[in-house]
């Protein structure tokens, strides 16, 4: 007898039809005279498939509800008339199917002859030939003869639509089994796509009958995926046929940490897939994951490393180790002549636990200091702050799947359906199914306008304003003896309950008084903080409009508060989410990569796990934290730091006051530059050491679920190392041995080392496939859920959270206040995006503001506007949108002629240094000429690019 | 553009401003010391003890006592 418990146990790799039944109670039936035994709610399909009993289907795709179109997988069950489709009939206890009679073949082959005879008969020369799931259906069913004839009615003239740059619509093999349609709607939530007209005249359509490019499709790949046929098919398949292996790997975007199969011809990527094993994912991608890949074999890639003794010399092409002692001496000597503590680097989150773990590990045993950081900083440092602070560890606490047991859904400045597609896809499942939402966002985010969205409330505050209204939600909560009292009283400290709650009482904090600041009428601040109350499971998710803020750890503590004060902890459905940005940006903190915490959140003072590292690298390491990012700039400029190595990450776009980062950068004695491109940061470097993309290494991403997954190389290096194999060249050249032969050895390292990854190994992850920290000895398997029975710090703490006004106002002078976001198609500083088709969405970054604001400055959309901060200007062109409320205007940082960080301030989150980007108070008024900034940048480029040029001309490459 | 000093004693008074709730003098200052120990690096606790010592006008009282527990 075949029993079936658990669906996650089964083959990614093969389709069961039909979604599966998530029933404790389990129902046996008989299939071709086998038991089998599965949760009730099953289908006949999928039960059959369970068994290996495979009966023919087109419609039906186990990521999608049964639709019973196509009756191919019709059946014969005793006692019943007819013959059921499979898909849509659940098991019975014993019931007794038959999947293979003479009645039921010749019902089938019937079928398949009338799709066939409107289907052109061209699989020779048909890009999906050899993977088509019509083709198989009819060797399955055994259609001999088409004798209908192939000269009635038919769709084989039907025009291609060729408009998107990464797919291709052909509806004359289209069989309108509305796979895509069901997959846009179910899967992905966007529903761009409609059977347009009945019967016969039935046909796929994109938005109101426009070309997929001009439709809402958000080639996110799901109907592509869906196509039984080639109606959809990948363009680079068409271009060079069918892939012959296929690599399980770990998407390099954003922190959803989506699993891809890197579908290959020898060493050239066709295609990737998102990957059904894949736990973060579980088969669903976006468009950058999916289809944004041709960065990596970009003609712009660096490939040889370059050195250059002044940045106005042009670069020359040397080999590994010339360019490696270089670096070293340079660095040797400065240490000499400014001492230890004037040498510093940034890991990258874009690079894999390991690398990161190495940059950090080098400059803390090989540089001698702790001048270490990375990109979180300038993202999610409040968050590892906050919540450490409140909850003991400094990470989020569910699995992105715990959204589907959520009641009611709080995101707070966050645009999940933009900047973690994926999960904002799971997001908009859920909120189809009845969940509520609340958003707290300036912007009206696209998530408010979810197809079959039940409830809502949108909370559109100022700028600046999130521990204001945290507060008042909380308030609301306490003095109207909404909180879960049992929940306090068991899970949390006394002392700062009792502080916390004597001050959220306080009137100041209520919603009446908060308006005032906020701009949130107190009536929606009312009925949100009742609605989260009284959820069974209340969830925040919440993203960089948290986080980047003079108040970000603030405004973490806050949500923790919110969280802790209603029992939202330690079970599915609930808790505190943070968004991560980048690809590895939990992983990179969780690495040691910050000045103060060694790898593990343990604290450089801290003298036992100190000295643990002590006794495993053979050094003494300096027990003062190190500089932080801004830290870094300002003593560079002050003349007392002189050299970087900087990983992976690009400092001269992404971090905010340009000018003062130019300044920084122009006053090194040597920056070491390790990247896929000449990025901006580079043009200020003296060596460029080539990087490798995720496709060319082993190693591990860790997402924002704290899922470590695995990265694994399906290409050769173009510059011939990985990054992690740099490090150590650096590393040994500077006189700390390094001696590593692979990625897992680095792991084991960290395992030795980290007391939440005792359990992790590159075996176990082959055997588990992810694996969430912690994972040591009292969770063997990881944590999918933290803080389950208690906290790592004993007691949930809540923390007081005083609302203060960033000291960046509006005035007469700058009278709207400018915040900055993403968008879907284009990743962080574009440098891997804007070097692949996704252009096509997204060519230039543009000022959004409302109707009202444009009016009153006579700006019309597509008018050239000059943006004026207290520290910069910059041009870009403006979209009138109400999304945006009057007095906020918004921008993203995506292409680096754009400018948007020449005109953020240098004001900082107060605990961690984090960027207040979401808040800079400017001017706008009509202009003709790009800004002074810009004209300079374009010259610099200019001058830049040619200089790499000659370099690469007189090496001959 | 601030200078690294005006840019310690901004983020120092920042400290101060978001740890004062219904705290006195004392127990704001030993707050802030505490931050300042953890989370500054060597060379900007010194340039800031520095200036605490030679003038600290531009530190608010709570910062100038956070920064003088921090030298001793």
């Amino acid at each position: 007898m075949i029993e079936i418990f658990d669906p996650k146990a089964l083959d990614p790799n093969k389709d069961y039809g039909t979604p599966p039944s998530l029933s404790e109670t389990l129902v046996t039936l008989d299939i071709d005279g086998v038991s089998v035994t599965v949760p009730e709610g099953t289908s006949v399909l999928r039960a059959a498939a369970l068994a290996d009993i495979n009966i023919p289907k087109l419609c039906a795709s186990d990521n999608l509800e049964s639709f019973g179109s196509c009756r191919i997988c019709a059946v014969e069950i005793a006692g019943r008339r007819g013959f059921p489709a499979s898909c849509t009939t659940p098991v019975e206890a014993g019931m007794q199917v038959n999947t293979q009679t003479e009645k039921v073949a010749k019902l089938r082959r019937n079928i398949m002859e009338l799709y066939i005879s409107d289907h052109p008969l061209d699989c020779l020369t048909c890009p999906s030939n050899g993977d088509c799931e019509l083709q198989d259906m009819a060797g399955a069913v055994g259609l001999r003869e088409v004798r209908y004839g192939f000269d009635g009615d038919n769709h084989l003239d039907a025009a291609k639509d060729e408009s998107n740059p990464y797919f291709t619509f052909d509806p004359s093999k289209c069989i309108v089994c509305s796979r895509c349609v069901r997959a846009c709607e179910e899967v992905q939530g966007t529903f761009a796509l409609t059977v347009d007209g009945r019967g016969f005249e039935s046909t796929i359509a994109a938005g109101q009958d426009e070309s997929f490019l001009e439709s809402d499709c958000v080639s996110c790949g799901a109907c592509v995926q869906a196509c039984p046929t080639s109606t959809l098919m990948e363009k680079s398949v068409i271009d060079a046929g069918q892939p012959e292996h296929s690599v399980v790997t770990t998407c390099a975007y954003c922190g959803v940490g989506c699993s891809f199969k890197a579908e290959m011809k020898g060493d050239q990527v066709i295609r990737m897939v998102p990957y059904k094993g894949g736990d973060a994912n579980m088969g669903h991608s976006c468009v950058k994951g999916r289809f944004a890949f041709g960065y990596a074999t970009h003609k712009d890639r660096i490939t040889d490393p370059m050195i250059r003794d002044s940045i106005d010399q042009p670069w020359r092409a040397v080999s590994w180790d010339e360019a490696i002692g270089f670096a070293a001496g340079r660095f040797k000597s400065i240490q000499a002549e400014h001492g230890r503590e004037s040498l510093g680097g940034i890991t990258s989150s874009r690079c894999t636990n390991e690398e990161t773990y190495l940059v950090q590990k080098l400059i803390r045993a090989g540089f001698g200091n702790n001048n270490t950081d990375t990109c979180a900083r300038v993202c999610h440092s409040p968050t590892g702050y906050g919540l450490k602070v409140t909850l003991g560890e400094s990470a989020g606490t569910q699995t992105f799947e715990s959204v589907l047991q959520s009641d009611v859904i709080m995101v707070v400045g966050a645009n999940p359906t933009d900047a973690h597609p994926v999960f904002g896809s799971l997001l908009r499942k859920r909120l189809r199914q009845g969940a509520k939402l609340i958003v707290a966002d300036p912007r009206q985010i696209d998530l408010l306008k979810t197809p079959h969205l039940s409830e809502a409330i949108h909370l559109p505050l100022r700028p600046g304003t999130n521990v204001a209204l945290i507060n008042a939600l909380a308030h609301v909560i306490v003095t109207e003896g909404l909180e879960d009292r049992a929940f306090i009283a068991e899970r949390c400290s006394d002392n700062s309950y009792d502080q916390w709650r004597a001050f959220i009482q306080h009137e100041t904090n209520s919603p009446e008084k908060m308006a005032e600041v906020t701009g949130v009428p107190a009536s929606s601040v009312r009925e949100a903080a009742r609605l989260f109350a009284n959820a069974g499971n209340g969830s925040i998710y919440y993203g960089l409009g948290v986080t980047e803020h003079s108040q970000g750890s603030t405004m973490v503590m806050g949500i923790a508060n919110l969280a802790l004060a209603t029992g939202n902890i330690g079970r599915e459905g609930v808790g505190v989410n943070p968004l991560r940005g980048q690809n590895n940006v939990q992983g990179s903190c969780d690495m040691g990569s910050f000045p103060h915490d060694l790898p593990g959140y343990q604290h450089i003072s801290d003298d036992a796990a100190r000295g643990r590292f002590e006794a495993e690298w053979g050094v003494k390491l300096d027990n003062e934290p190190g500089l932080r990012i801004p830290n870094m700039f300002d003593a560079a400029i002050a003349g007392h730091f002189k050299g970087m190595y900087v990983q992976g990450e690009d400092i001269a776009q992404s971090d905010p006051n340009l000018h003062h980062v130019e300044a920084a950068l122009k006053s090194l004695d040597c920056l070491v530059v390790q990247d896929i491109f000449l990025n901006e940061t580079a043009r200020f470097a003296h060596v460029l050491l080539p990087g490798s993309t995720f496709l060319e290494k082993d190693g591990t991403f860790t997402n924002a679920e704290r899922r470590i997954n695995r990265v694994r190389k399906v290409m050769a290096p173009l510059g011939g190392k990985q990054d992690w194999e740099v490090t150590m060249m650096l590393s040994n050249a500077l006189g700390y041995p390094m001696d590593y032969s692979h990625p897992s050895e680095i792991m084991d390292e960290i395992a030795r080392l980290t007391p939440t990854f005792t359990g992790v190994s590159y075996d176990k992850l082959e055997e588990l496939g992810s694996i969430q920290w912690p994972c040591n000895e009292l969770y063997p398997e990881g944590t999918p859920t933290m803080h389950v029975t208690d906290f790592p710090i004993g007691k949930g703490e809540f923390a007081v959270t005083e609302y203060l006004a960033t000291e960046e106002r509006a005035s007469r002078r700058f009278p709207l206040l400018l915040t900055t976001g993403r968008i879907l198609s284009q990743y962080n500083v574009g440098a891997q995006t804007r070097r692949t088709d996704n252009q096509m969405w997204h060519d230039e970054d543009v000022l959004e503001l409302h109707p009202s604001d444009a009016e009153t400055r006579g700006i019309q959309d597509g008018d050239w506007l000059g943006i004026s901060s207290r520290v910069g200007q910059t041009v870009l062109r403006a979209v009138l949108s109400e999304r945006m409320q009057p007095g906020v205007v918004y921008t993203t940082f995506h292409h680096p002629d754009s400018g948007a960080n020449v005109i953020t301030t240098d004001n900082s989150d107060w605990a961690t240094n984090c960027p207040e980007y979401k808040v800079t108070a400017v001017q706008v008024e009509k202009v003709s000429q790009p800004s002074e900034w810009q004209q300079n940048f374009v010259s610099f480029r200019d001058q830049q690019n040619a200089l790499l040029e000659k370099g690469r001309r007189r090496e001959g490459i | 553009m601030q200078t690294e000093l005006e840019h310690l004693i901004q983020m120092a008074n920042q400290i101060v401003a978001n740890n004062s709730f219904q705290k006195d003098i004392e127990q704001t200052a030993a707050t802030t010391a505490n931050h300042l120990q953890k989370f500054w690096a060597r060379s900007m606790k010194k340039q800031i003890i520095d200036y605490a010592a030679q003038d600290g006008s531009d530190l608010s009282p709570a910062a100038k006592l956070a920064v003088q527990q921090l030298a001793s």
